[in-house]
């Protein structure tokens, strides 16, 4: 009743309490979006700035460009263009073997746990632990598990006779596997927690409802389960892609690019480049072609499964 | 990875806030580009504390640094020296903006091929006069060596250290093959041995396409057979040579005549050398203060001659006088007492697995005596080769790892490989000159 009273107060009436309201809405977002104009907006804009230099934030001058940057990265046989591609290319190597793990694996964790099984949370706990450590302690202590010559994992190979000189850090496609293996044992559990979440969510009675109509377990994870968590999976889905895509530690820390610059990523070599080379200009522009890459496959990922809800 | 990508995010603001900083300083401060410099004299100011940054963390060379500044600061009442030690990726990675910044050290040590880089970049400031101070030239140095620390006519960089390649032997290997434990100096001699050692089941030397060791190995022999990595005026590279190719062709030759495994990790080799897989290794300087490899009975000599000529890689360290904004010539003038004070008392550093630079402290007959376990690095002093300075050079260094590693991992021929990443520094060696000029 009380908001058709209000209503019923005249125009002014209406106009000052929403508009208190609304005040009242974006003073809570206040801080957040100064946070949010500071450290994203005005970099973002002044790093398109930056991508039309000859940018070397170590000396006074630095020499406008226009769209010379971005011309450079689509034509082949410029200083950055055939190491940004291949750096591209392995970005996507690495994306399309690592997502599907990373969503799948999870998600079949989470589904085991969340039957009601004892010691569920000691399983959930060790799931999760890997997430908690450092890119930095994750990838020194696999080169040292992985060291094709004098690592653990040959060494046991090889005791067990199975072919023992496999250069997992060294050479691809097992450097790819290596990475790929690392990173699934390192962000399952949180995708796994997420899941979880999601899975807790969903209606119990939609499962004994299932089971009367005579569904087994893998009818009831098809028909109730799956669509019950496609917002999660929505959700899990994105964040993954865009966190493989921005893959850099691993690579940085297992492979060092190695061989040649087979494994050398997107971000590995942009921070190289911006960071290592002082190519600030050349650095934003790749920064913002790979955005827009990403930003494109984000929006087509949210149609693809939003679109029967 | 969430956590990385915030990392990243973060790493890309800040890194971009520092830019945006930069340019609004870059008006008033742009013209700091190698304005300042250093005066000769002691310092006789009031007290300050200088602090000094250094990529001196291991074991042995932060105890003999500690005691030296200990030492300087008790006899000197009105200076206060502070090290602070920091991996040397660290240094490079936040030295530059700090200084523009203003917030970087008061002295620094630098690697020679770093130099010509933070100078152009007016990172640091003049020190002829410090050095004249020192009473040094060219000819106090191994030959080439004091050049690499000047840019555009002034000196920069003052020699500290130098820091060679050598051949590490595991000595027990040698014996278990029944080999003598005379190390081999000649490409015949050393393919003798690799090859009683293959008889016997042993790849003698593990070869790895990374810039530690791989890539010196690969320069140490380039410049064997007469090649060089660039020319003389830096705007091209040149060590796809024929003599590059024959360098990198004997690195290659390695895997498939069976003296090395075909796909060996970073390190793996000197690993392999501490456990008794391999009995050589050529390796710097540094690992003579190793104590994993002190555990094994080893020797080191020098690099073998498998070119035309003797020839090895060295890097060099260097005192570097900072020009941070807005810097306090008193604590500079104190900076240069102490270096003055340091290179004076420079024969210690030799226990740290680095050879002082200054000849004169070097070639004393008592630094022999004291570390018996440099003296074949001693030797290779008067045909070492220092790193290229020229600004910027580090990215064009970067594509002879690249060519070496698809070289030796098989994707690419000897010659493919070392072309390709020619060309790729040619473009990069381009661009250099464009940013800091000829």
């Amino acid at each position: 009743m009380a908001p058709r009273i209000r209503r019923s107060g005249g125009p002014s009436g209406r106009r000052s309490g929403s508009g208190r309201r609304a005040l009242t809405a974006y003073l809570f977002l206040a801080p957040f979006l100064a946070l949010f104009l500071i450290f994203v907006v005005t970099p973002a804009v002044w790093g398109v700035w930056i991508s039309l230099h000859s940018w070397n934030p170590l000396l006074p001058i630095h020499r406008w460009l226009g769209l010379q940057n971005y011309i450079d990265l689509f034509t082949p046989g410029s200083v950055t263009s055939g190491d940004f591609w291949q750096s591209m290319g392995a970005t996507a190597i690495f994306t399309v073997a690592s997502v599907p793990f990373l969503v799948v694996v999870p998600l079949l964790i989470a589904v085991l746990l969340n039957q009601k099984i004892r010691g569920g949370s000691i399983f959930r706990g060790i799931f999760f632990a890997p997430y908690v450590l450092g890119v930095a302690v994750i990838g020194v202590a696999w080169r040292y598990l992985l060291d094709p010559q004098n690592g653990v994992l040959n060494n046991l190979l090889g005791l067990i006779g199975l072919p023992n000189g496999t250069p997992w850090t060294v050479d691809v496609p097992w450097a790819w596997i290596s990475l790929v293996g690392i990173t699934v044992w390192w962000v399952s559990g949180f995708n796994m927690v997420i899941l979880l979440a999601g899975l807790k969510g969903i209606n119990a009675e939609l499962y004994e409802a299932a089971s009367i109509d005579g569904a087994g377990a893998i009818r009831k994870f098809w028909s109730v389960t799956l669509p019950g968590l496609r917002p999660v999976m929505a959700f899990v889905t994105t964040t993954t892609i865009l966190s493989s895509a921005n893959m850099f530690g691993q690579s940085y820390l297992l492979t060092k690019g190695a061989p040649g610059t087979s494994t050398r990523t997107a971000i590995m070599y942009i921070a190289n480049e911006g960071l290592s080379q002082n190519q600030m200009g050349a650095a934003s522009a790749m920064s913002y072609v790979l955005f827009a890459i990403l930003a494109t496959i984000s929006i087509i990922n949210f149609r693809l499964q939003g679109r029967s809800e | 990875m969430k956590k990385g990508f915030a990392r990243r995010t973060l790493a890309a603001a800040v890194a971009i806030g520092v830019g945006v900083s930069l340019a609004a300083c870059s008006g008033s401060g742009g013209s700091s580009g190698g304005g300042g410099a250093v005066q000769s004299g002691d310092y006789k100011g009031p007290k300050v504390t200088v602090t000094f940054w250094n990529g001196w963390t291991g074991g042995s060379q932060q105890t003999i640094l500690a005691g030296l500044v200990k030492q300087f600061n008790a006899s000197h009442k009105n200076i206060a020296v502070n090290p602070v030690g920091m991996q040397w990726a660290d240094i490079s990675a936040k030295m530059p903006l700090a200084i523009k910044a203003g917030k970087g050290p008061d002295l620094t040590v630098a690697h020679g091929d770093d130099i010509a880089t933070y100078a152009a970049q007016g990172l640091l400031l003049k020190a002829d006069a410090a050095a004249k101070d020192l009473g040094y030239s060219a000819a106090d140095f191994p030959s080439g060596l004091y050049e690499h620390g000047a840019y555009q006519g002034s000196q920069y960089g003052i020699p500290w250290s130098v820091t060679p390649l050598g051949l590490y032997a595991n000595k027990d290997v040698l014996k278990k093959a029944g080999l003598s434990t005379t190390i081999p100096a000649t490409e015949a001699e050393y393919t003798k041995a690799l090859d009683t050692l293959k008889s016997k089941g042993v790849q003698g030397e593990w070869v790895d396409g990374y810039v530690f060791t791989g890539t010196f190995e690969f320069e140490s022999l380039l410049w064997q057979y007469g090649g060089d990595l660039f020319n003389k005026d830096v705007s091209k590279a040149t060590f796809n040579s024929e003599a590059g190719q024959k360098a990198l062709q004997w690195m290659v030759d390695h895997v498939s005549k069976g003296y090395s495994p075909a796909k060996v990790a970073q390190d793996g080799d000197i690993n392999a050398l501490i456990a008794g897989k391999t009995a050589f290794n050529w390796n710097g300087i540094w690992q003579t203060s190793n104590t994993a490899l002190l555990k094994d009975e080893w020797t080191a000599a020098p690099v073998p001659q498998i070119g035309t000529q003797k020839a090895v890689w060295s890097s060099s360290t260097d005192w570097a006088f900072v020009n941070n904004k807005g810097q306090d010539k008193n604590k500079t003038q104190a900076a240069a007492a102490f270096v003055k004070w340091m290179n004076e008392h420079s024969k210690v550093w030799a226990g740290g697995g680095e050879l002082p630079a200054d000849n004169s402290v070097r070639n004393d007959a008592s630094l022999v005596k004291s570390y018996p376990n440099l003296k074949p690095f001693l030797e290779e002093m008067d045909y070492a080769h220092f790193e290229t300075t020229s600004p910027g050079i580090p990215n064009a260094e970067a594509t002879i790892t690249v060519a070496l590693n698809n070289a030796l991992l098989g994707k690419q021929s000897v010659k493919a490989a070392l072309d390709q990443q020619a060309a790729k520094a040619d473009q990069l060696l381009q661009q250099n000159k464009q940013q800091y000029g000829g």
